[in-house]
């Protein structure tokens, strides 16, 4: 198990803004888009390998 | 856990840890949600934004970060909200005695960081986590910059912290 040693000077105290209806928009897009490539990359990691039989 | 919202919510302890930054003592941790009816549990002159606030909005979900030894200390502090398709982070701040040069642990925001994206997984989201940050610290999150101060983080970056933070 690692851990993360952030900077001692720098900290991660963060408010969030709401996003708007546009950034939520193109931000569900984006995800879209990367969830259809991680699950293409997935699927073809699984594919199982053919054997070659000889006749 | 299978993916759930709202009355039936199981998450309640999870173990992983923080680090003295002067002795690099790594004590184990627990991070517990908390409800409206633990304002008591957090002083508000203690920490910069509105706690009691983030306890009062029912679509937000408040989470403590502790050590496993003195759950009563509080180490930081997340907000988040389940948009059905992504986690979005609201707020996360770690304790006073955790911030600046004289901070007394390492791994507070990161535990935080990597437990909403455990819960972005447990979820059904693959981990994305969206939220804003100024900081340059959020690339030590692996974090994908989208616009303006906009973060996210997608998959791989998520399942990277998790296995940084989480025992198996």
């Amino acid at each position: 198990m690692g851990l993360i040693r952030e900077p001692k000077n720098i900290d991660l105290s963060t408010k969030s803004e709401e996003w708007t209806e546009k950034e939520l928009l193109d931000f569900r897009k984006l995800m879209k888009e990367i969830k259809a490539k991680n699950a293409k990359r997935k699927s073809r990691s699984v594919k199982p390998q053919r054997k070659k039989v000889s006749a | 856990m299978a993916r759930s919202k709202g009355l039936d919510f199981q998450i309640d302890k999870l173990t992983n840890s923080i680090e003295n930054t002067t002795t690099g003592e790594v004590f184990d941790t627990e991070i517990v949600r908390l409800s409206a009816a633990n304002k008591s549990q957090i002083r508000k002159s203690d920490w910069q934004f509105n706690w009691h606030l983030e306890l009062g909005d029912s679509s937000k979900e408040v989470f403590k970060l502790t050590t496993q030894n003195n759950p009563t200390i509080i180490q930081g502090l997340m907000s988040i909200e389940d948009k059905d398709d992504h986690i979005f982070m609201h707020l996360i701040e770690s304790s006073k005695f955790n911030k600046g040069r004289d901070k007394v642990y390492f791994g507070v925001p990161g535990n935080l960081v990597a437990f909403a994206c455990k819960i972005s997984m447990e979820r059904g989201y693959e981990g994305f986590l969206a939220f804003d940050a100024k900081t340059v610290l959020i690339k030590h999150y692996h974090a994908t910059h989208f616009r303006g101060k906009r973060m996210f983080i997608e998959t791989t970056a998520a399942n990277r912290l998790i296995s940084s933070y989480f025992k198996p």
